[in-house]
């Protein structure tokens, strides 16, 4: 894709430049077609989930997870004083999203663009209803997610919303649940659990899903594509299903992190 | 038994109120609490004054760039990735590639940055960096030439720091220089006829790597004290920040200085060189090597 930003701020590069294009691709391995099985998994499986919590000394609360190739970053300030003249009774929730310029594979231009916003304010949606923002006036939680490198954006969304609660509970601000999420989508006849991107290009439609397995409740859901209701029901009880094993590795994770009193 | 407990719980209750009254004293006065540390002749971490964090180094863990490296001094971890794109050499260049180092030091990193467009800090950074990575030759651009006048590789060298605490410089050259040698580009042929360049997904070479530059900081401290490797509690403290930057072979290759570089009565940029060749020669020779 041709860019063409002069940013005052950063060393710049040529005005234009261009992805490399590739020959044909006769190396490649044939697409998939509909009917066969997925590679490498069950349907049902999600990618094996590493999970640390307290890796960024310089933050309230931070946690690092890492799902096969996507690799997330989250920091959690707060709660501190909110910027703003306006009293708020109930504390704000503020989630920013940056993905890194390498992330994806097509390099990503520093400027936050839309796509940063809607995965932040889906990352908020999941997390809101967990906080106990009524004990926190007058405060700002601030929650900062890097995106290191970027295998499917529903499994971004899905491990964010992870990374977000496990540093929120390692802030040790008050919550009703951990919240912990998970992706589907629906790949020809079959629903396959925690897509990867290669994945999701073939599905014909997403859903991600969050939750609080503690409470049996449903914070957020989001679909896209084109999928029957029957199979949206279907997707959202397999995201349900999962959230609960996410549940015990995100508790697991900060049990560790926990200080030997 | 009930005595011994209350006593230990007691002990452990003072400890607790000790470490509390410490860090109230930091925050409200760190110039004094430095002080403090400096007159025993320790730092706050527990180091010497001329001791250097360890070092650890990733290599090659991001499958979406084309070079990647995980740094981790101490606590500052810096996470850099090098993406390559093709773009037309500028006209009184024509057999010169480019080569685009940026440092971003999001608001993730550390409470002093708020999110936003770079700050002052990070811009002066990714000044410095370009300035080292061009002088000391650690990529020749005209190796990153594919069809002179027509086509050449743009290195997008990009650095993220994940935790701030302190000499990002360091840490950010260390990055990017093991980013840029673990880098593999594939082979691109310039097509005259259609004037497109197109590439190959199954061979891909390596950069073709000059120099390594290593970089060393560090700081005076109100013109009495020499520290090496500053922390971020350090870095406002400080007057005076010097900086070597020592290649593969042992040798200078720049050195920056921003302040006064006087310590009690002497000059001291010729024992920061020293100390730096020292601490390259004993802990850093073989870094990009073990990689």
């Amino acid at each position: 894709m041709a860019q063409s930003n002069f940013d005052r701020r950063r060393i710049n590069g040529p005005d234009e430049s261009y992805q490399p294009i590739f020959e044909s691709d006769d190396e490649r391995e044939a697409r998939w077609r509909a009917g066969e099985p997925r590679k490498g998994r069950a349907a049902r499986d999600i990618r094996p989930i590493f999970l640390k919590a307290g890796l960024i000394n310089q933050a309230n609360g931070s946690a690092y997870i890492e799902t096969e190739k996507t690799k997330i970053a989250c920091a959690v300030y707060g709660p501190r004083q909110s910027k703003t003249t306006v009293y708020n009774e109930k504390g704000r929730l503020n989630v920013e999203v940056k993905f890194a310029p390498f992330s994806c594979t097509r390099r990503r231009v520093p400027i936050r663009d839309a796509e940063d916003r809607s995965v932040a304010v889906q990352i908020q949606q999941a997390l809101i209803p967990a906080v106990r923002l009524e004990l926190l006036p007058k405060s700002t939680i601030d929650i900062f997610v890097t995106i290191i490198e970027n295998d499917g954006i529903e499994g971004c969304i899905a491990a964010g919303s992870v990374a977000a609660s496990v540093a929120l509970a390692d802030a040790g601000i008050e919550m009703l649940g951990l919240v912990a999420a998970c992706s589907a989508a629906v790949v020809g006849e079959e629903i396959w659990m925690d897509p990867t991107e290669e994945e999701g290009q073939i599905a014909s439609g997403s859903l991600v899903l969050a939750g609080l397995p503690a409470l049996g409740t449903v914070t957020s859901v989001w679909q896209s594509g084109s999928m029957t209701p029957d199979e949206a029901i279907k997707c959202m009880e397999a995201c349900q299903e999962c959230c609960a094993d996410v549940h015990s590795v995100m508790a697991q994770s900060l049990l560790e992190s926990a200080p030997n009193t | 038994m009930a005595a011994a407990s209350t006593t230990a719980s007691s002990s452990s209750n003072s400890a607790e109120q000790d470490a509390l009254k410490a860090l109230t004293f930091q925050r409200l006065h760190p110039r004094t609490y430095l002080e403090r540390f400096l007159a025993e002749n320790i730092r706050p971490d527990g180091r010497d004054f001329d001791e250097w964090r360890d070092v650890s180094l990733n290599v090659g863990s991001i499958s979406t760039a084309d070079g990647s490296a995980l740094v981790r001094l101490g606590s500052t971890t810096v996470v850099c990735g090098v993406k390559a794109e093709i773009a037309e050499p500028e006209l009184d260049r024509p057999q010169e590639g480019f080569l685009v180092p940026n440092l971003d030091l999001p608001a993730i990193c550390s409470p002093k940055f708020k999110p936003g467009p770079p700050t002052d800090e990070a811009q002066v950074l990714s000044d410095r960096l370009n300035e080292v990575l061009v002088s000391s030759g650690v990529v020749s651009t005209s190796s990153l030439c594919i069809e002179p006048g027509k086509a050449a590789w743009v290195l997008y060298v990009d650095a993220t720091c994940i935790n701030y605490d302190g000499n990002a410089f360091d840490a950010t050259l260390l990055a990017m220089v093991a980013a840029l040698k673990n880098t593999t580009l594939p082979k691109a042929t310039y097509n005259e006829e259609t004037k497109r360049t197109i590439c190959s997904r199954k061979v891909r070479e390596p950069l073709q790597i000059g120099r390594l530059p290593t970089s060393f900081s560090f700081g005076i401290f109100d013109g009495t004290h020499l520290l090496a490797d500053p922390t971020s509690f350090e870095e406002p403290l400080l007057d005076t920040t010097i900086s070597v930057v020592i290649d593969e072979s042992g040798g200078l290759t720049s050195v920056m200085q921003l302040g006064l570089g006087v310590v009690g009565a002497d000059d001291v940029l010729n024992k920061c060189i020293d100390a730096a060749k020292e601490c390259w020669r004993k802990t850093r020779k073989g870094v990009y090597g073990t990689s």
